[in-house]
């Protein structure tokens, strides 16, 4: 029991992602305003980026350039952070057209919150064949 | 050049579509020249899927592997066009009715030129992500083009100018970034254990090392599992669907419940068979858990279709139903079921095609959402309805329409499988089917119509219906190089079981 304690610890990394993951989750399916969902939506996908990148990591190691350090160092893994770079650029796309829509459906309704959307959806749209931008 | 383009073709049937959509947005102003070159991206995408098959297939080269930027994996990044990739390539061919039906079409329900413009950088955005997870190799490229295909379908979702289309697109987002998030999570795990991203080479190591990491490995694959189960809208994870579907412009509907949903359930079969393997699915017994949820949904969302009266959303939730079948197939764990499964795959792209946009033409010429208020439609539009009809049979199941092949393989799948549970699930869905789709067909023909003057549509989208139910029929009738490559798909992927 003590050597899994120890196990989980020195592997804190990996338990704060999972923390943030749950975090995450529970705010996006739980949460009414739309607004704590996307933040719900950015927590946990920080929470796999975390653990991607610490996935790389190695204690002492240093950042694998060339030429920089001595024959005997150790080298972090590079690439898990690299990828994770594109998630960054995938998050903030995803966060930015998030918040248009949230912006267009407060101008229709009023409203971030989805429970009273839900109770508005029949005064705003009387004939919803129609546009109404 | 030819051979320039031969040796590049994996990698060119990706970019064109790509290309095409990003030099549309200047073009705004001239409406006619962008819906042109729309029409030619999708073209020269699909016409470079056709080159790739006829390579891929005479065994030219079986599968034509390609290395992006030279480098050879496990460094590089490797395109494999195999016999599924080239299946699915193929597939990705729908599109271009579904542009043919929006030529001209799209303002009165998308907004004025710039929107339209939009429209269809979207659209080609999607095809190319769609081209590239037919393709692709690497776990990461997966996500990356799995994202790029979530933000264009979410986009097509709200093109339309009503808030509740925003509301719909806002749902698909959230819980489409949710499955992308879990997924990246388990290729997050599987490179943590295998230290590879390269989906041959995870698999190697996988087989070696995951006695050793028995819970890392189940993780894995429940969290892809559910990603893509999201994102496919697998049942009972489908809650997303029936808005994003219905209030989507009509070709929009069309790719997305044809097209997007397929993209990530072939995604979802390289996870499974490429990476995890079968020997892997069913020491955890996701197989039988498949088998079970893939029936579950067919049954589920067939009945869902039956009480829905708007026919868009009766289409909608008889997608849910249509992908119970594939995921049921993808369960079987035998080459008869993966190959129906795969040839189901594409009818189903073709016909639900066909559906929604016999539905949207429909709706724009009449007016009207609901079943029972279509009544006569087919005597004033007789070839939308027809396109329509033939869609439906194909649905259904009846012999001489390609649903027919697939679900008689599925069939035979069940039974070499020693299972009697999904073979019931597969009739009992093709009989709720028809539940749900002739009363449409009935009041069409049979009912008194009404006064009004409903035309069929123009001439463009009289062509792509009638190119779409001519498919239908020809996949039926000869089933001939499609049958073949699913079945070479499904040997491939179960070689080493």
């Amino acid at each position: 029991m003590n050597g899994l304690l120890t196990k989980v610890l020195i592997n804190y990394p990996y338990l704060v992602a999972v923390l943030l993951f749950t975090i995450g989750t529970f705010t996006v399916l739980t949460h009414p305003n739309l607004f704590k969902k996307l933040l719900g939506i950015n927590i946990m996908e920080s929470a796999i980026f975390l653990m991607f990148v610490a996935s790389g990591n190695i204690r002492g190691g240093v950042a694998p350039i060339r030429g920089t350090t001595n024959a005997e160092a150790v080298y972090i893994n590079p690439l898990p952070s690299a990828l994770m770079l594109t998630g960054i650029v995938v998050s903030v796309s995803v966060t930015a057209f998030a918040l248009a829509l949230i912006m267009r459906l407060y101008k229709a309704y009023g409203t971030t919150d989805l429970r009273r959307i839900a109770a508005r959806r029949k005064e705003v749209i009387s004939d919803d064949h129609l546009d109404q931008g | 050049m030819t051979t320039l383009i031969r040796a590049n073709l994996p990698v060119l049937v990706v970019i064109a579509p790509l290309f095409v959509a990003f030099i549309l947005p200047p073009l705004a102003r001239r409406i006619r020249l962008v819906e042109a070159l729309a029409l030619l991206g999708a073209v020269l995408g699909l016409g470079g899927a056709g080159y790739l098959a006829s390579i891929v297939l005479t065994q030219q080269e079986n599968p034509f592997i390609y290395q992006l930027g030279g480098w050879p994996a496990p460094w590089g990044i490797e395109l494999v066009a195999g016999s599924l990739g080239v299946f699915f390539l193929l597939v990705v061919g729908v599109s271009v009715p579904v542009l043919l039906f929006a030529q001209g079409n799209l303002a009165a329900e998308v907004g004025g030129a710039e929107r339209v413009t939009r429209f269809y950088v979207l659209y080609l955005l999607l095809v190319g992500a769609m081209a590239g997870m037919a393709v692709t190799n690497d776990m990461f490229n997966v996500y990356v083009l799995v994202e790029v295909a979530t933000l264009s379908c979410c986009g097509l979702v709200s093109a339309r100018r009503y808030p509740r289309a925003a509301e719909a697109a806002f749902t698909y987002l959230i819980l489409a970034t949710l499955g992308s998030a879990l997924v990246l999570g388990g290729i997050g795990l599987i490179y943590l254990i295998t230290g590879h991203l390269n989906m041959g080479f995870a698999a190697q190591e996988l087989s070696r090392v995951w006695l050793a990491r028995p819970h890392v490995v189940l993780m894995a694959v429940s969290l892809i599992v559910v990603g893509f189960g999201v994102k496919a809208a697998l049942f009972p994870l489908h809650v997303w669907l029936p808005d994003a579907h219905s209030t989507a412009p009509s070709p929009a509907s069309a790719i997305l419940s044809g097209l997007a949903v397929k993209g990530y359930l072939i995604c979802l079969v390289k996870f499974l068979y490429g990476v995890f393997g079968p020997t892997l699915l069913q020491e955890f017994a996701v197989h039988r858990i498949l088998t079970l949820l893939g029936g579950v949904g067919i049954i589920t969302g067939s009945i869902l279709a039956l009480t829905q009266e708007e026919l868009k959303r009766r289409l909608a939730y008889s997608t849910v139903a249509q992908v119970g079948y594939l995921i049921l197939g993808f369960g079987l764990l035998n080459v008869t079921g993966l190959a129906g499964a795969l040839f189901y795959l594409a009818s189903h792209a073709v016909i639900k095609a066909t559906l929604f946009l016999a539905a949207g033409a429909m709706l724009a010429a009449t007016g009207k959402r609901n079943v029972r208020d279509l009544a006569g439609v087919g005597r004033k539009m007789p070839i939308t309805m027809a396109a329509f009809t033939i869609g439906s049979l194909g649905l259904i199941g009846l012999p001489l329409f390609s649903g027919f092949i697939g679900k008689w393989y599925l069939l035979l799948g069940s039974w070499e499988a020693g299972l009697i549970l999904p073979a019931v699930a597969i009739l009992a869905g093709s009989v709720l089917c028809a539940a749900y789709l002739l009363p449409v067909i009935r009041a069409a023909y049979f009912a008194p119509a009404p006064e009004e003057d409903w035309p069929d549509p123009g001439r463009p989208q009289k062509l792509a219906l009638l190119l779409l139910a001519a498919a239908v029929v020809i996949l039926g009738v000869r089933p001939g190089p499609f049958l073949e490559l699913a079945q070479k798909a499904a040997a491939e992927l179960l070689a080493f079981y």
